[in-house]
């Protein structure tokens, strides 16, 4: 393999470089939306921001280890059990914890959720110990390299997450457009009392909107585990596309796709043309910018910022 | 309530100790047990105490006990500085030990300095004061050591490479890996090498991509990482996705043998001081045994690391006449030679200026597509400490 | 303490007053001379731990003064004590500069922060504004972090003990009593401060912003003039950090510890400076407690490695459940206690309203 770093033709070279570029921002956007529609939805419904979202989506993605030995040689089996027992706990943790804690400070429930984050970490050295796994490799799954035209390449993993991101958007629009339950939580979002006079279950559709949070935020954390591996770390991930779902607004799920988009674009580009030591905090210079101009927001909504 | 019951719990706790301090060589450690960071030093922490464990089955240490305190500090300052003054003022321990983070040194310091007991570093970054000239109180028996590493590695890749080498380097955006990098693309220089770029990787980072693809595109044919093994290993799996067929050389922390058979990658070569378990030498049974009974759950090859620190710590002890102080453990720690049974390239040498060891050694692997297996790529080679 | 049974105030003077009356008087001498004894009885193990509360009770009314008081919330605190402890490295490395310089300095810095901290406050409300707090918080990390690898500090920044000519304060029962004045004086200002017209106005921004402002409250003023307060005094304590660890480093200050503090003031009870104390000491203590615990505990050899995730583990539980189950905090747990002795045989106080 020694020397096959062969010269490219420069122009040839600069063009490759650019659909690179392009298709490592489409990456990191998909990972921050991905992550990002989880602290939209649960903030959109029920006004909270929900801290231990990174934590959730860790427990989503150790959850694959588990279900990895249970349906061995069957690696979609084991990825969609331990989508849906992600569903499963997002819902549990509404209906033991945070139901009782609606109507509470905002700052006492944002605690909360912090709390949480720390028992689930205990929880997950407790069981999985502290070191570095591979669930591709319990599943018997490798991660092919994809080559793109124009010489860019893409992991198999990380195709598979802007093609998840996409489908998940896609379904999370049409659920809260065209279904019933979507219809309620739209309407819980908007007035929660209001919504409970018209005989809306709410603590159904606050348990289903965590359910759906830490199922989205479960893809995004097995298919990261999947590309490069799984450890405590990845809860800094969770928070890291944070910013993103803010810049966006946190009550809008096209904003999350935007705000994604934004501060991907930055990250990568800022780390290939000018110092990547800024990939760190540029997400929240970004927020802090965004915050002073348009603190609700690129598509959030103005009133807001009065009812927090 | 509260405080009476916490003083009445601490008191017990005092006491409980105090009636077993008698008959055992009494040691305190703390380390990242939890926390960020536990992924790297809880498995030497363990393994410590699995060893310490299996030398007491075997009829201790000059016919007494070891007794080893364990408190966990998740890598805070704060907490290893309470450690350290409870491990010293209420268990009286003869050495304190330290396995965290580099921040979590200066508290643990201070302490020592002011109580005389000796800090000995197990799996933990070797300070610059266990160089010659070292400080009197401070020992590191850490497999890696700033500057010996990158010396000995950019000398590997002027001596393997084939055609003049542009080097691209990966570091974690921690202090210490990048004081190490820095120094490393300076060595490059005096050596006849070209320096092509630097990245610098924050601690979590969803994708490595972004650093990978500079790294190609500045057209580095060699890339060395001195890092923890996360951005190590990343950064090259994303380079590889890139399809960048370069070489690859890092540091074999304590996963390394594992990894490399995971990889298969037959350009990524791992330097390190620690003999892997393919050797199969009579220690490594003597691991595997000592981790079977203190149901270990962490691969048996993350083990070596803190079996070697153990190996140390018992050999400090067995220099150190009953009944031990601190002075007298110290007097053993400055005249030491453990030998290694085979785990390093030669034994750990400690004098009275030298807390980190007269020689280092490196060997070099790699996995071989062609074998199917790990093989030696260059074996035991010594670098003098001065 | 003992407390007024009643509601027995004549004058506006005596509605103010700290001590209320001579029993409490009497039985606070008592306390500060049990403080004063303490480090002649202690071990050096208990001191520190005294001394870790010490320096959490500076942030935690610090941080009260801000979120409990003034009703701002703040993710920032970290990087407000990592600002004073890196004012204070940066002089000493850069100037060799004495302590009586880089604690005013550090209270400079904090100053300066507070009203960068607070200017978004003057847009922003409740969730917003933790947010803009956190984003200020990594930029003031990473400015931390470039200056000690840009300078080549890669293991910390050494500082050593402070000096006033041939006083060091380098033993733990000298920093003992330094720690209980400035933990003294912290409280005593933030009591006399809620008492002032700053407090008043402070309590009226918290419970409604647009009623304050029609009373005539100068709101962005006051908003800035809490972050100001908050941020001085968390600097100052951070400076004191950076002394009595005797070294300063970045990865001390993670946001774990922000969060850390904001844990103080909910396990403590919002709005009240005692529970501010109470929250400091909980949280201080409560891991040596567990530790403590489980050493004495017989715990089967086999679950050894286990113990340490428990313990990590059971902060997290500790904390939810005070959030499920005693929203009120500690405070209030000590306030139901106070009254059953005060009131018995009686249920309730005859007059509500006291404090």
């Amino acid at each position: 393999m020694r020397g096959a770093v062969a010269a490219q033709p420069r122009g040839n070279h600069r063009r490759g470089l650019s659909i690179q570029l392009a298709v490592n921002i489409a990456v990191l956007a998909s990972i921050y939306a991905l992550i990002g529609c989880g602290y939209v939805l649960i903030y959109r419904t029920s006004r909270v921001l929900n801290l231990a979202h990174g934590e959730l989506m860790m427990v989503a993605a150790y959850l694959l280890l588990a279900t990895a030995s249970l349906f061995s040689g069957h690696p979609l089996a084991a990825f969609a059990a331990s989508a849906l027992l992600g569903l499963v706990v997002g819902a549990a943790v509404y209906l033991v914890l945070m139901r009782k804690m609606t109507g509470e400070r905002v700052l006492a429930a944002v605690l909360a959720t912090v709390a949480l984050g720390i028992l689930l970490r205990g929880i997950v050295v407790l069981v999985w110990s502290a070191q570095q796994q591979y669930p591709g490799q319990a599943l018997g799954w490798s991660n092919p390299a994809l080559a793109l035209p124009g010489g860019a390449r893409i992991s198999a993993a990380a195709a598979a997450l802007v093609l998840t991101t996409a489908a998940a958007y896609a379904g999370l629009f049409a659920f809260l457009r065209y279904t019933r339950w979507g219809i309620r939580m739209r309407a819980a979002g908007q007035n929660p009392l209001l919504a409970a006079q018209r005989g809306i279950r709410l603590h159904g559709v606050y348990a289903l909107a965590w359910g759906l949070s830490t199922f989205t935020g479960g893809l995004a954390g097995m298919l990261i585990a999947l590309d490069a591996g799984l450890e405590q770390t990845m809860v800094v991930i969770g928070l890291k596309a944070f910013p993103a779902a803010l810049v966006g607004g946190l009550d809008s799920l096209v904003g999350a796709i935007a705000g994604a988009l934004i501060v991907a674009a930055a990250e990568v580009l800022l780390i290939h043309y000018v110092n990547p030591l800024l990939a760190d905090v540029v997400p929240f210079l970004v927020l802090i910018a965004m915050l002073l101009a348009r603190p609700w927001g690129l598509f959030g909504t103005r009133e807001e910022l009065d009812r927090v | 309530m509260r405080r009476t019951a916490l003083t009445t719990v601490l008191a017990a706790s005092l006491a409980a100790t105090g009636a077993l301090a008698q008959d055992a060589y009494v040691v305190g450690l703390t380390g990242a047990l939890t926390g960020p960071a536990a992924a790297t030093y809880a498995p030497v922490i363990e393994a410590m105490r699995a060893y310490v464990d299996h030398v007491n089955g075997k009829g201790g240490v000059n016919g007494r006990q070891i007794r080893l305190i364990v408190a966990d500090n998740q890598g805070e300052p704060s907490k290893a500085a309470a450690d350290a003054k409870k491990l010293l003022a209420q268990d009286k321990v003869l050495v304190l030990i330290n396995s965290s983070l580099s921040s979590t040194y200066a508290p643990m310091i201070a302490e020592a300095k002011r109580a005389g007991v000796p800090l000995f570093y197990a799996g933990a970054v070797c300070p610059k004061e266990t160089y010659p000239p070292a400080d009197p109180l401070q020992f590191c028996s850490t497999a890696f050591g700033a500057q010996y590493d990158s010396r000995f590695a950019m000398g590997f890749v002027k001596e393997r490479a084939r055609e003049a080498p542009r080097v691209g380097y990966a570091a974690m955006a921690i202090p210490i890996s990048r004081g190490e990098i820095d120094y490393a693309e300076s060595l490059t220089k005096q050596l006849g090498m070209t320096p092509v770029d630097k990245e610098i990787i924050p601690p979590p980072t969803p994708d490595y991509t972004p650093f990978a693809t500079r790294l190609k595109d500045a057209n580095a044919n060699w890339v060395y990482s001195w890092a923890p093994w996360v951005t190590q290993v990343r950064t090259l799996e994303a380079l590889r996705r890139l399809g960048w067929k370069g070489d690859y050389i890092a540091y074999a922390h304590i996963q390394a043998e594992d990894e490399l058979e995971r990889l298969k990658d037959g350009d990524l070569y791992v330097f390190g001081t620690n003999a892997f378990f393919q050797d199969t030498l009579p220690v490594h049974a003597e691991i595997r045994a000592a981790t079977h009974r203190a149901k270990l759950n962490y691969p048996i090859t993350q083990l070596t690391e803190g079996f070697i620190a153990g190996l140390v710590l018992e050999a400090a002890l067995k220099g150190t006449p009953w009944p031990p102080t601190p002075q007298k453990v110290l007097a053993s720690m400055n005249n030491l030679k453990v030998d290694t049974k085979g785990l390093r390239g030669g034994p750990i040498e400690w004098t009275k200026d030298n807390h980190f060891r007269t020689r280092q050694y490196y060997r070099v692997y790699r996995w071989d597509p062609a074998k199917n297996a790990i093989v030696r790529v260059k074996d035991w080679t010594a670098l003098d400490v001065k | 303490m003992p407390f007024a049974s009643g509601y027995f105030r004549t004058s506006y003077a005596r509605e103010l007053r700290l001590v209320d009356t001579r029993a409490q008087a009497a039985s606070l001498t008592v306390f500060l001379a049990a403080l004063g004894a303490f480090p002649f009885v202690a071990s050096s193990f208990l001191l520190d731990l005294a001394n870790q509360f010490f320096l959490a009770s500076i942030g935690a009314v610090a941080l009260m003064l801000l979120t409990g008081y003034a009703g701002q919330v703040s993710l920032g605190h970290a990087g407000l004590l990592a600002a004073g402890a890196f004012t204070v490295g940066i002089l000493v490395k850069e100037a060799n500069a004495p302590f009586w310089v880089t604690l005013p300095a550090a209270a400079g810095v904090g100053a300066l922060l507070g009203v960068v901290f607070g200017l978004p406050s003057l847009r922003l409300r409740g969730l917003y504004l933790a947010v803009s707090t956190l984003a200020l918080y990594f930029v003031v990390h990473y400015v931390g972090s470039e200056y000690e690898t840009e300078r080549g500090f890669s293991t910390g920044i050494i500082v050593d003990p402070p000096a006033l000519g041939p006083l060091v304060v380098s033993d733990a029962r000298a920093w003992y009593f330094v720690l209980l004045a400035a933990a003294a004086a912290t409280v005593v200002l933030a009591l006399n401060l809620l008492r002032s017209r700053s407090g008043r106005a402070w309590r009226a921004i918290r419970d409604h912003e647009t009623v304050a402002e029609a009373l005539g409250i100068g709101v962005p003023a006051y908003k800035l003039a809490a972050f100001v307060v908050s941020s001085m005094l968390t600097a100052v304590a951070g400076a004191l950090f950076a002394y009595y660890r005797g070294f300063v480093s970045i990865e001390a200050f993670s946001l774990f510890l922000s969060i850390q503090y904001v844990a103080m003031v909910i396990i403590g009870g919002m709005g009240s400076i005692l529970g501010a104390l109470l929250g400091a000491a909980f949280v201080t203590l409560f891991p040596y407690a567990i530790e403590a615990l489980i050493e004495v505990l017989p715990t089967p050899e086999r679950y050894a490695n286990l113990v340490f995730a428990v313990n990590y583990a059971a902060f997290g539980l500790v904390m939810v459940a005070f959030l499920l189950f005693e929203p009120e905090g500690l405070v209030g747990i000590w306030r139901r206690v106070r009254d059953w002795f005060v009131l018995w045989p009686f249920r309730q106080r005859p007059l509500a309203g006291t404090k």
